[in-house]
């Protein structure tokens, strides 16, 4: 057991992590260069800069939708959020393995904070869960794997937890542990190439999506050539 | 899959475990990845990417010294080509260099600090002119592309024969002078390959062998992307190439047998077998495949020549710049993330290589990507079906995903180990053996020290004298002896065993009995080992465990012998010897030992020191 | 004034005395023994090391300062080089980390921090600071049997031989590092061979820098020769093709 756990703190830990952060970068990329690329064949090169920074911080910071639409499942969603954010990187135990292996530090969450932010991503993961498969709406948008995301997520939050706080026996907490790390590196793993990836892309998703919808210079010739009707206005 | 994407997938996997290694290079020392020492302080890194590197380079300035100076027109249309691996195999060369440099952001410094009589400053500020230049030779050739920098395009191209002459000039220069590198080392290279004529060696094998890279890199091009060779102009090249090798193997062996080595070439000896395999590959198989003129025209036999003796020369240098260059005694063969780097700074090359060949006017015409034929249906992402463009865009998704990947997994690939002791040998401790006198010899080396254990038990009265050596016990243990906490001879070892503690093959205690509940569970704050563990600490020490290091078992020995004596040799002014390291290291040798250090001994090197190094230990004061 | 150190093998008795006082005075920490260490006892945190031979005999390796040093002509950017008092001393500011002197050197004595992202040469210097305030180098000055001195190195050749004139058949007449490699400034007189101290037994008396020394005088004739050469020939071959094409013209 003290092998494994060794392996999936050391090797398997590089493997994923590597995964996840050039991963992301390379979703970053390939998404602003694609953006790049329609812009540049785009015949109206004029952008609506103010509605897009309008839209992304809306999408950024979901407050009006407190107020209009669902106030119950935005709650939630901002709630489990800024916990599924803050712990993993903030949290002390986390931290301590980073010093000790490459040597760099920053400030961390003191415990208490860290156990209640905990507990509330949980609860609000599982609340989210619940209101989707309930909600006839967001249940006939739904896939597989948005049902499967959640409770992907929740695993290394539940087992850190039992990890963190609760007294259990020896092989137990290594079992616990063991799971620990390996959801934690199957999300790392599975992030770039997933829905979640929109953690790095949602301050552009906006301004993506509003430059693909500048159509290439000759478009409106070459539709009117395809249904033979050429010359014909537009 | 297309062999294109094959190749190409191959290439993206090699630069992506370089960079992870070159990342942990930069991040741990050069010492965490290869297997560099202080006896064969070059490797790898420029024994086959530096000094070959730039030697098969060469191929720029002699096809264009025989298009321009010579007007052979009928090589103009392999100008660019030869340009261009000449820069890459400079560039690549270069970003060797910066790997393998301690120092690489000061890899500009000989341009302020001028040492006229050093070869390596002269090699830099060729290395860095020539790069220049190529540059500047090559510029033109993505600016026509692009379209961008017209009036630069004309200037360059107006004065190309500027461009072409200077190249010339600094690269015989160069070419020769990383031969002049090795003369300094008249010891150390092996005679076969030691020679004062090597900067010349050095300028007429590049000059043989350059021509035939740029003939390889053209055949490469053609079977990748399935196109048919100009056979005669190859050859007519090729031919030229031969001339030079003649007079190469010429220079060679006369200088071998003006200085009377030639019987040295058969004298069985590992250096002479790798002497013939080098002589084959670079002289013989090139000068017979080029030398009859219908294997010289088949497009197999030019392949295998032109490889051959490209190999051959990438032996030859990296036999005079590291395999011949060794002390003797020493070993050193590279580690696999030595190879990773070598490897991957190739592919690097080859890369741009291949982009440039398909994004810009190579040679007469555009070599474009096969697949861009209508044939080719629309490709889709596996698993969002989502339309993925034209070939160009697939490319981009599916080499950056290789990347990635290869990138993480030469992350996790990394030795972590080796980053870890930084390079300190692990030696379990072994206990000292004896009654009353002990023999300590921690690692079983021989090379151990007497300690006569019964004069020591009154030293400083009968108590204190126990408690200062004994002064904890493993648990249900009484005065443990040293090498029992302090176990690992140069290192500190941590001597709480968390992981056995929570095993359920261990102690199997839970969390909460060492971990306050409400409490941050971390070594602060945990329990202390002695409110189990009562007979932890002896009686009446002093000493209390502030970490739970102990310190390496010589630390050990030397923290608490050498302030004993040390005090002792102060108080007593006529027990100064006592102060000094023979007092203890008198290092009796077993007969045995005798016998095998005297073989050890008769040899010139390497030296071997009977006292351990790290038997100094020095002592604040 | 060229000074030097003169090791007397007979007297030393061992003690690691120097050892310990190069140590304490360079801020070295405690040696242990690393991957990429060559086993003489010299290291990027030992300059200077004890050697034991059979049948006690000590000899203290450090480096020799030659009085042409390889390694300060091998530098690329002068990192090392030699001061007045004829001592070779390591300048990390401008070090790239070639770490071409280490290839240079007959007798293998720099170091490199392996273990460090950067890292630095490391040899002996002598106690530099020491000398230019006209003290001794700490080695010397700790020895209890005067087995190893400082001074000037006319004076301490002329006390080597005076010593093995006046015990006949004590040392091997020699004075090793009088002439060895050009002559360096660590001097040593010994009953025993010190061969194993170089890469070969007996090295020669022809400075190193000498060896490249004729290839780099040829650089810049060289270079001005190739374009000399290929000017001359790209005028000679312009000036065949403009005749051939005169006689194509003509004959036409």
């Amino acid at each position: 057991m003290d092998a494994w756990l060794e392996f999936a703190r050391g090797p398997l830990f590089r493997l994923s992590f590597g995964v996840m952060m050039l991963g992301l970068l390379r979703v970053l990329l390939l998404d602003l260069y694609g953006a790049w690329e329609a812009y540049r064949r785009a015949g109206d090169k004029t952008l609506p800069w103010g509605y897009i920074i309008r839209r992304t911080l809306v999408w950024f910071f979901p407050v009006n939708k407190v107020f209009k639409g669902r106030p119950f499942y935005s709650i939630c969603s901002i709630l489990f959020h800024i916990g599924l954010i803050l712990v993993p990187v903030f949290l002390f135990a986390h931290i301590q393995l980073w010093e000790s292996g490459v040597g760099i530090s920053w400030p961390t969450l003191p415990k208490p904070v860290a156990d209640w932010l905990t507990i509330s991503t949980i609860v609000f993961a599982i609340a989210l869960l619940i209101g989707r498969s309930f909600s006839r709406m967001s249940s006939f948008l739904s896939r597989k794997q948005d049902y499967l995301w959640p409770l992907l997520l929740l695993l290394p939050f539940v087992t850190g937890y039992v990890c963190a706080n609760m007294s259990v026996s020896a092989s137990a907490y290594q079992v616990t542990m063991l799971i620990h790390i390996l959801s934690g590196e199957l999300i790392f793993i599975l992030l770039p190439f997933t829905k979640i990836a929109h953690c790095i892309l949602l301050p552009f998703s906006q301004f993506v999506s509003c430059v693909a919808w500048r159509f290439p210079a000759d478009t409106d010739d070459a539709v009117c050539t395809t249904l033979n009707k050429k010359g014909a206005p537009v | 899959m297309n062999r294109l994407d094959v190749f190409k997938s191959v290439l993206w996997t090699l630069t992506g475990l370089a960079v992870a290694t070159a990342i942990t290079r930069f991040i741990f020392g050069l010492g965490a990845v290869s297997n560099l020492s202080d006896s064969t302080p070059w490797g790898i890194w420029k024994g086959l990417n530096v000094v070959p590197g730039i030697a098969l380079a060469a191929g720029g300035f002699v096809v264009t010294a025989v298009i321009y100076v010579l007007k052979r027109e009928e090589f103009h249309r392999y100008a660019k080509v030869a340009v261009l691996i000449a820069f890459l195999g400079y560039l690549s060369a270069a970003t060797a260099l910066v790997v393998e440099l301690g120092l690489p952001w000061l890899v500009w410094q000989p341009v302020i600090y001028w040492q006229f009589h050093s070869a390596l400053f002269e090699v830099s500020w060729c290395v860095m002119l020539y790069l220049g230049v190529l540059l500047l030779e090559f510029l033109p050739v993505p600016l026509e592309e692009t379209g961008w920098f017209a009036g630069l395009r004309r200037f360059l191209t107006k004065y190309k024969l500027v461009l072409v002459f200077l190249g010339i000039m600094i690269s015989s220069l160069h070419q020769s002078s990383l031969g002049t590198l090795f003369l300094i080392t008249p010891e150390k290279l092996h005679p076969l390959w030691y020679s004062a004529l090597l900067p010349i060696e050095f300028l007429v094998s590049a000059i043989a062998v350059g021509p035939l890279v740029v003939i390889l890199g053209v055949l490469v091009i053609c079977y990748m992307y399935r196109k048919e060779a100009d056979r005669k102009t190859l050859s007519k090249l090729a031919y030229l190439g031969f001339i030079v090798i003649v007079i190469y193997g010429v220079i060679r062996f006369v200088g071998l047998g003006v200085n009377g080595k030639l019987p040295m070439i058969f004298d069985g000896s590992w250096q002479s077998t790798v002497f013939l395999i080098e002589i084959a590959l670079m002289l013989v198989i090139p000068i017979v495949l080029l030398g009859i003129r219908k294997l010289r025209y088949s497009q197999a036999g030019l392949a295998v020549a032109c490889f051959s003796a490209v190999i051959g020369l990438g032996l030859d240098r990296a036999n005079i710049a590291g395999v011949m260059l060794q002390v003797p005694g020493s070993q050193y063969y590279p580690t696999i993330y030595e190879v990773f780097v070598s490897l991957g700074i190739v592919a690097g090359a080859i890369i741009v290589f291949l982009f440039c060949v398909e994004h810009f006017k190579i040679w007469d015409v555009k070599w474009k990507d096969p697949r861009e034929r209508p044939e080719y249906c629309p490709q889709f992402g596996l698993g969002s079906d989502v339309w993925l463009g034209s070939p160009g865009v697939t490319e981009r998704v599916k080499y950056s995903l290789v990347f990635a990947l290869s990138f993480a997994l030469g992350f996790a690939l990394m030795p972590q180990d080796r980053i870890e002791s930084k390079g300190v040998e692990e030696i379990t401790v072994q206990k000292a053996r004896g009654g009353d006198t002990l023999f300590i010899d921690g690692n079983l080396d021989a090379f151990g020290t007497l300690f006569d254990h019964a004069r020591h038990v009154d030293s400083l009265g009968q108590k204190q004298s126990c408690i200062k050596c004994h002064h904890m016990n493993v648990p249900l243990d009484k005065e443990s002896g040293c090498w029992e906490c302090h176990s690992s001879m140069y290192t500190a070892n941590d001597i709480f065993r968390h992981d056995w503690h929570a095993s359920p093959n261990g102690a199997t205690i839970a969390c909460d009995i060492c971990h306050k509940p409400e409490q941050e569970r971390q070594k602060a704050s945990a329990k202390e080992c002695r409110d189990c563990h009562i007979d932890l600490y002896a009686d009446s020490t002093a000493d209390t465990l502030d970490t739970y290091l102990a310190v390496s078992y010589v630390d050990a020995m030397h923290i608490l012998c050498v302030d004993c004596h040390r005090g002792r040799a102060v108080a007593d002014t006529t027990r100064v010897a006592l102060a000094q390291c023979p007092a203890c290291h008198t290092g009796p040798q077993p007969d045995y030992l005798k016998a095998e250090m005297a073989d050890e001994l008769s040899r010139p090197a390497p030296n071997h020191v009977m006292m351990p190094p790290a038997v100094l230990q020095v002592k604040e004061e | 004034m060229s000074m030097a150190i003169l090791t007397d093998i007979t007297k030393c008795i061992g003690c690691f005395e120097c050892v310990a006082a190069c140590k304490k005075t360079n801020g070295h920490k405690a040696d242990k023994p690393y991957v990429f260490h060559v086993n003489d006892g010299l290291s990027a945190h030992n300059w200077t090391s004890i050697v034991q031979r059979p049948d006690k005999h000590f000899v203290r390796k450090q480096c020799r300062h030659c009085l042409e040093p390889a390694c300060a002509s091998a530098c690329p950017v002068g990192a090392l080089h030699q001061t007045s008092e004829g001592i070779v001393i390591y300048d990390s500011h401008k070090c790239i980390g070639c770490r071409y002197c280490m290839i240079a050197c007959p007798y293998g004595i720099p170091r490199y921090d392996w273990d460090k992202p950067v890292p630095y040469v490391q040899k002996c210097s002598m106690c530099y600071e020491l000398v230019k305030h006209g003290k001794q180098p700490a080695c010397t000055a700790v020895c209890p049997t005067q087995a190893t001195i400082f001074g000037e190195r006319k004076e301490l050749i002329a006390e080597a031989h005076r010593r093995i004139e006046e015990n006949p058949g004590k040392y091997i007449n020699k004075v090793f590092g009088e002439f060895e490699v050009g002559g360096t400034s660590v001097l040593y007189i010994s009953d025993i061979d010190l061969g194993f101290l170089s890469y070969v037994a007996i090295p020669g008396t022809k400075a190193l820098p000498k060896t490249t020394a004729t290839a780099m005088e040829a650089v810049l004739p060289t270079f001005f020769g190739v374009g000399a050469v290929m000017g001359g020939l790209h005028w000679l071959v312009r000036r065949r093709q403009k005749l051939q094409r005169e006689n194509e013209e003509s004959e036409g």
